[in-house]
Parts: structure tokens; sequence; C-alpha cells
């Protein structure tokens, strides 16, 4: 830019409302939600659903650096509520691979016919040992800067690994961070998920070096997925559909699977936004049905266990640690797991106690936190919540069968009364 | 950064009003806020500001336009970079920085001194394996982790009133060249200098400058060498003159910082997990009164500058891993006075607390042993520092034993 007049002033007052101060002791949180899936798969329909069920809101979308271009995506929906901009190349660990700190990226926005120019401010803070991605960092500041969005659409499409993203945003609470991880959107195609699956292109290939089945991204991205949108269902026969909902719902049980039909959408207060699928567990995730292997990598088992003391949780942890952070599943007294292979995407987790009250477990990859379950829009409280401990582990190479597992936290928890 | 002062000047050319909320736009998408008092003030000063939008990506062409920069001193040259940035305290910086320091071809530089990018750092993002390195390789992490300890010791005995931080930073690059190392921090990201320098209310990474010391700063010195493939990573802080030792304030948040640095250590062997420190820093650090840092966190330390494991030093943190023997990793809680809270100058590195309260560091570099740790950059018998008393209120020193162990 580099005329010779000097531009029109912009009254900065006149901007979004003020982003709150550092001084703040408890910044305003604002949800993110990562949305992925294959290009293509719908995110117009996607975005439309948002526009139109939550008009009036402000939405901001974040779109990667690579992806291609948006004009030609936004021209149908309210843009006057929309703010998009791309990530410039950073060093953060899930946008590009590392290159020099760079702020030119920039995005033309049509809004209402006229031309805007929208900067996302990446700084070139030092990486070496900060706590936060250099990406979540920018796009914090991003609401710094451009005050109050109601929500942040974060678009991993492509060729992400959801697995790696999930963890940078959610945040421990003592960060203190103006963004909070609500939950992962899947957008699937009902014509190409199949063959998506099962029989990808090379680059589609989840990278990785075991034998046996591929594992491709479409795996990847259902596995993690908190909400999938199941879309061009208009585009198959009935039979199609049921077989690709089915294939979905094998990979991953705890998901809720929205179909959209021309473009039509169904009710989708608080499923596809405010899905709080992080900090919060509602009856639906613990209803998930595992236990069929549909799917010959990734599954949905179900582990239930009567009520447990306090005193256990820590046994609970340490667990979880051996089965999220080194892969051994503690042998049961009985039964041991065929394959000491696997890897858990996604795990879920209730403990009922014997006080009443309830903790959650949530775990995505190897990050995990069991902590309290909140009363609020009474998900949990002793009238309705469950008298047991319920785990939902969705992973790969879990086993035909549920009973190596049940046994190896029965047997886990058990040995811990024997040694006191 | 979006400071937003009580009362903001105009940065229109030769004025001196109050600005109101009207921004140049240009500003506002490079992610700078340039606030100007009217159209008018705007398109008349639009010439010499133009010149801002120019030149961008490297912090330092902040420096060209006349309007950004303060006139420098007539007798020393010195100048603030940065005249309009509304800082959180007293601390300036004094520009401008030394030329460049150059390390010799025949000392194995790292693979970020040419361009400033730590690319081997970055093929391990993601899920993988810790290192755990072998008797030969903890043999090497001993030696580099000793002689930056000897450097750290060189840089501390020139601490008094008078100093600058750039006269320690040539102390830092020569005790580092004598020892066939080269000073990791040098372009490490672009980083300009030889050492980190913190001063008072800076929280870490401050960049050595003109500024003497004064009686009554306290000033963090962080060193880390490269040597024979290997970084070892230090930092104390350290008292100014008699009369930083004599004040309460100083001396609570830098022997919290000590103190919180030591009790975490004293958990370190086997089997730890990496978010268990946290707990107990944070947990003196509440007990003293003080705050704790969350931004940055321990981190793995061996052939690479900064690798995995990540250690927080907050607590009710989810970080993964348990230690192993052979892991070699830093712990360096910053402790505040004040908020925890933090904010980085526009230089892109000098981060401060957002209150202006004083802020103290503590660093060692550790190896988890079979049944314990070693303490890789321990305290030699004649380092200088070293634990204080609390002074007691009225001017007379406490003959209070001060509990922390010397590390």
């Amino acid at each position: 830019m580099d005329d010779d007049e000097a531009p029109e002033l912009i009254d900065a007052t006149a901007l979004p409302s003020d982003s709150p101060s550092v001084f703040d002791s408890a910044p305003h949180r604002v949800p993110i939600t990562l949305i992925t899936g294959y290009l293509g798969a719908g995110k117009t329909t996607l975005l439309n659903y948002i526009l139109r069920e939550k008009h009036g809101k402000r939405v901001a979308v974040i779109m990667n650096g690579a992806s291609t271009s948006p004009t030609a995506l936004w021209t149908s929906a309210n843009i006057t509520h929309l703010r998009i901009w791309r990530l410039a190349n950073t060093h953060s660990n899930f946008f590009s691979p590392f290159v020099a700190a760079d702020i030119e990226k920039s995005l033309t926005v049509n809004q209402n016919g006229q031309e805007v120019t929208e900067w996302l401010d990446v700084g070139n803070g030092c990486i070496c040992c900060s706590v936060k991605d250099s990406g979540v960092m920018a796009i914090e500041s991003l609401m710094d800067r451009r005050g109050s969005f109601d929500y942040i659409l974060l678009e991993t499409t492509g060729l992400a690994d959801p697995g790696n993203i999930a963890p940078l945003f959610w945040m421990d609470d003592g960060l203190g961070s103006s963004i909070y991880l609500d939950g992962i959107v899947t957008l699937v195609d009902a014509k190409n998920i199949l063959r998506l699956l099962d029989e990808p292109a090379p680059e589609e290939h989840a990278h990785e070096s075991h034998p046996g089945p591929a594992l491709t991204i479409a795996h990847l991205q259902i596995s993690h997925a908190d909400v999938v949108i199941l879309n061009k269902s208009d585009l198959v026969t009935a039979a199609e559909l049921e077989h690709a909902r089915q294939r979905i719902s094998s990979i991953n049980g705890a998901a809720k699977i929205h179909t959209t039909d021309h473009g039509r959408t169904p009710q989708i207060e608080g499923v596809v936004l405010d899905l709080h699928a992080y900090d919060h567990l509602s009856h639906l995730d613990l209803q998930a049905k595992g236990h069929t292997h549909i799917d010959p990598n990734i599954s949905t088992i179900a582990i239930t266990h009567p009520a447990i003391a306090a005193s256990s949780i820590a046994r609970i942890d340490a667990w979880l640690r051996s089965v999220l952070w080194d892969s051994y599943l503690p042998p049961g007294d009985c039964s041991s797991l065929a394959s000491a292979d696997f890897e858990i995407h996604r795990l879920k987790g209730i403990l009922a106690l014997n006080d009443g009250s309830f903790r959650i477990i949530q775990a995505v990859r190897d990050v995990f936190e069991i902590r309290d379950a909140e009363n609020s829009r009474g998900d949990m409280n002793s009238a309705d919540g469950p008298d047991h401990c319920k785990v939902v582990l969705i992973g790969r190479r879990l086993g035909a069968s549920v009973t190596p597992w049940q046994r190896s936290l029965e047997s886990f928890l058990h040995s811990d009364k024997n040694r006191q | 950064m979006a400071m937003v002062p009580a009362n903001r000047r105009c940065s229109g050319l030769d004025c001196e009003n109050e600005a109101g909320s009207l921004q140049c736009p240009t500003c506002l998408k490079m992610g700078t806020d340039s606030f100007f008092c009217s159209q008018d003030c705007f398109k008349r000063s639009w010439n010499s500001h133009k010149a801002v939008h120019k030149a961008k990506s490297n912090f330092l062409t902040n420096l060209f336009p006349p309007n950004v920069v303060s006139e420098p001193d007539p007798v020393t040259g010195h100048y603030n970079p940065f005249p309009k940035y509304s800082f959180t305290g007293p601390l300036r910086p004094v520009y401008p920085l030394s030329p460049r320091r150059t390390v010799p071809a025949s000392i194995p530089h790292p693979d970020y001194a040419i361009d400033g990018i730590p690319r081997s750092e970055q093929k391990f993002v993601g899920r993988h394996k810790i290192t755990i390195l072998d008797a030969k390789e903890q043999e090497a992490m001993r030696k580099v982790c000793r002689l930056a300890r000897e450097v750290l010791d060189a840089a501390a005995r020139e601490v008094k009133p008078g100093t600058t931080t750039d006269y320690i930073d040539e102390v830092v690059h020569r005790a580092c060249l004598e020892r066939d190392s080269y000073p990791s921090p040098l372009n490490y990201v672009n980083f300009p200098k030889s050492v980190c320098t913190s001063i008072n209310e800076t929280i870490c990474h401050g960049i050595p400058d003109q500024r003497p010391l004064v009686d009554g700063d306290i000033i963090n010195i962080d060193v880390t060498l490269f040597h024979e493939g290997f970084h070892g990573d230090i930092n104390e802080t350290y008292y100014v003159g008699d009369k930083a030792r004599a004040n309460p304030e100083a001396v609570r948040v830098v022997e919290t910082a000590r103190e919180c640095l030591d009790n975490a250590i004293s958990l370190v062997k086997p089997e730890m997990l990496f978010r268990e420190p946290g707990s107990v820093i944070e947990k003196h650090a509440k007990s003293r009164n003080c705050s704790v840092v969350k931004s940055y966190c321990g981190h793995g330390v061996n052939q690479l500058f900064h690798t995995l494991p990540n250690i927080p030093h907050y607590g009710r943190n989810k970080a993964v891993g348990t230690a192993k023997p052979g892991m070699c990793f830093t712990i360096e809680p910053m402790i505040n006075l004040g908020t925890h809270r933090d904010i980085t100058w526009p230089d892109d590195w000098t981060s401060v607390t957002t209150d202006g309260s004083l802020s103290a560091q503590f660093e060692h570099t550790l190896l988890v042993t079979e049944d314990g740790v070693e303490v890789l950059t321990a305290r030699l018998p004649d380092s200088p520092g070293g634990p204080v008393p609390m002074p007691m209120v009225n001017g007379e020193k406490s003959d209070e034993d001060n509990q922390s162990a010397q590390h």
C-alpha cells in the first residue's frame, strides 16, 4: 500500500465492544470449534447452519493460509457477522511447517459488495518455552484486538490430524485463555465417505508405518469428532446412507450424527455449537454404542464399573496414564489383549463416587484430565446421574472384545485395595 | 499490543493534542495502534507517518521514522526505541544495541545460527519419545552445564551499580568463546544477543542494552551454552547493591523464586509426573503471597535447546509424561509480587509483568538418575550470589537463617 494519499482514519470505538483489558481477572471466554473433514464435504452447509441458527451472533472463521480461497463460499451467507482471517505462516505446531515469521498474509472478503482486507496479526514472540502454541496465541490476540466474538470456527479441513490440533486448544484453566475448545465437528460427504475409508489415495493415508489396513485421515477425522455432519444425503440411496451412518457410528459410537438433506437442516440449537465437549458430559455421551466392528481400524468400546470410593480416583488416574501415555493395558486377571499395539484417540468417562458426587474424564490422545462434574444444565446430579462408572474409548486396535479392558480396570482397582 | 493508555497523545508530526479513538487503518492492519487527533493532522503527518508502514517485518526497522523514535540523547546517543509504548513499569530499553557479536567458525554452531530457525527442534513436534541420554551423552551434559555455571558466575561477578547489561553480554559472550562454546541464545529465533538479562519487572528474555544497573535493581541473568553438540541452561536472579538486599519486597520475590525451584527439584526422581512440580511451586508461591507466571515452562534440554518435556510451573495442569533415568530438562519458575500476567514489549522478546511488579526467576538443568536427580548446573563453592536473609523493616538485617538449600 504505497499511495500518497492519507487514508481515512478509523474510529476504534466503532469496532465491536471493547476487548477485555489484560488486567481483568476473568477474561470472557469464547468457544472455538474445530471444523474438520475433506474439502468439498460441506463447509457452506455448515456455515449456513450456523448463520441461520445464530443470526445476530458474531462468528469468526479462521482458515489455514494454505487452503483454497473462500470468497466464493460466503456470498450467500449473512457476512456482516462474519470475519474471516487467514492465519499467516507461524511457528505454530498445527499450521504450516516451520517458516520464518511473516505477517504479510491477508484475505479479501466480499462484504456487501465492498472489499475488505482483514489481517491476522501474528507476533514474532518467543516460541521456545511458551506454554501456548503460537497459532493459539495469534487467535487469542485476534480476540483481544477485534473485540468479543460469540463463536470461533477454525477450519482444519484437508489433511490435518485433529488429534494433534485439539490438545493445543484444550488449555489448562490456570492459563486463563480467552478461548476454550468447544469441540470438533467433522463434515462427511455421504457419497464419498466409504471410498475414503476403504480406498484412500496415497496422500489420504495417515502418517504411520503399521501393517494392516490403512488408517486414513478420514478415520482420524471421524474418531475425534464430537459431532458428525453427514452431508449430501440426497445424493445417495437410503441404503447407502444407512451404510455410511453405521460405519461412522461403528468408528465413533459417541459422536452425534446429523444428516443434512437437500440443504435442509434439522433444529441444531446446541448441537453444532455450544458443545462443551471437553468440559462437560451429557447422558448422550455415555450412551455410546460399542462393540460393532464394521471398520477394520477404529472402534468404540464402553467399560462399566460399580461406583467407587474417592480414594480410588488416584488409581483410575494411574490406569489412564498407563493406557494413554504408555499404550499399555495392565493385564486383567484372565484375559489379555490380543494386540498390544492399540492407540486411543478419544476417551470420555464418568466416575460415580460412593458419596454421590461425580467426576468426569476427558481425553484426546495422550492429554487427559479428571475433573469435578459440574451440575449446571442439570447434566449430572445424583437424581439422574448414573449409579456406576462408565468409560467410553475410541481408538485403534482395541480388540474384538471389551472383556480385556473391563478386566484390566477391575483388577487394577482391586489390586490397590489388596495393597492397603 | 492493544494497550490503550488513559491519555493518549496524537502520533501526528509535532502534535501535542490528545488523541481520541481515530486510528490509522494501515497500522491497524499491521497489528499496531497509531492514534491521531484528527483527519487533518493525519493528512499533515502522512508523509512521515507512512514510512512506518514500509518497514514492517523486522522490529528494528521501527526505529527509522523520526517521529516514532525518541530523540537520541545528544551526549550519549541513547534513545528509547518505543517512546509511544505504554510501558507497564519504570523500566525502559536503552538503545542502540551494540553490534552483533560473532562466533568463530571453529566453534560448532547450532542449526539456527544461520537464519534463526531451530529446524532440528521442529522435527519433533507432536507426539514423540523424550530423549534418554546414554552414559556418554550424560557426561557431555555434565560438561556443558558445568561450563554454563562458570559463565554465569563470571557474569554475576560484574553485577554492580553502573554496569550495563550490554557489558554483561560482552562478558558472557567472551566467556563462552573461551570455553569453545556457542552462546545458545544468539540468533535463536533471531534473538539479538548472547544472554538474557531481565531487570525488575522483566519476567524473562530481556535484551542486553545500554542501561546501567542501578542500586536497588534485581537482575536475572540467563545463560545457555552449546558445547560439543549439547546445550546447558541456567539462570539466577541477583541483587544489585545494598539497597536491593535491604528491600523486603525484592528479597521476598527473589528468595521465594529460589525456594520454589528448590522445592520442585526435591520432587525429581524416576516416575515423577511432569505435571507435579507446578503444584509444589504454586503452593509455595501462594504461601509467600506471590504469583506464578503461566506462559513459560520448563523444557527438555539436550542436543536441542528447547524440546520435550514441557513442565508447567503452575498447578492443575495436563502435562503429559513421566520422568525416567537419563532425561534432562529444566525447571525455571518465574515468580511475581503482583499479577501473574505477562505482556511482551514491541521488541517481541522482553516479557514483563502487566502491573509492573517485580519478578524473579531461578533455573537449573536437571538429569534424572536411577534413584533421584543430579543438578548439573549446581552452584560452586565460589559462585557469587546466593540467598540473603529477609531484612527487618526498620533497616536492620534479620538474623534468621534462610532455610533454602544451596544448590
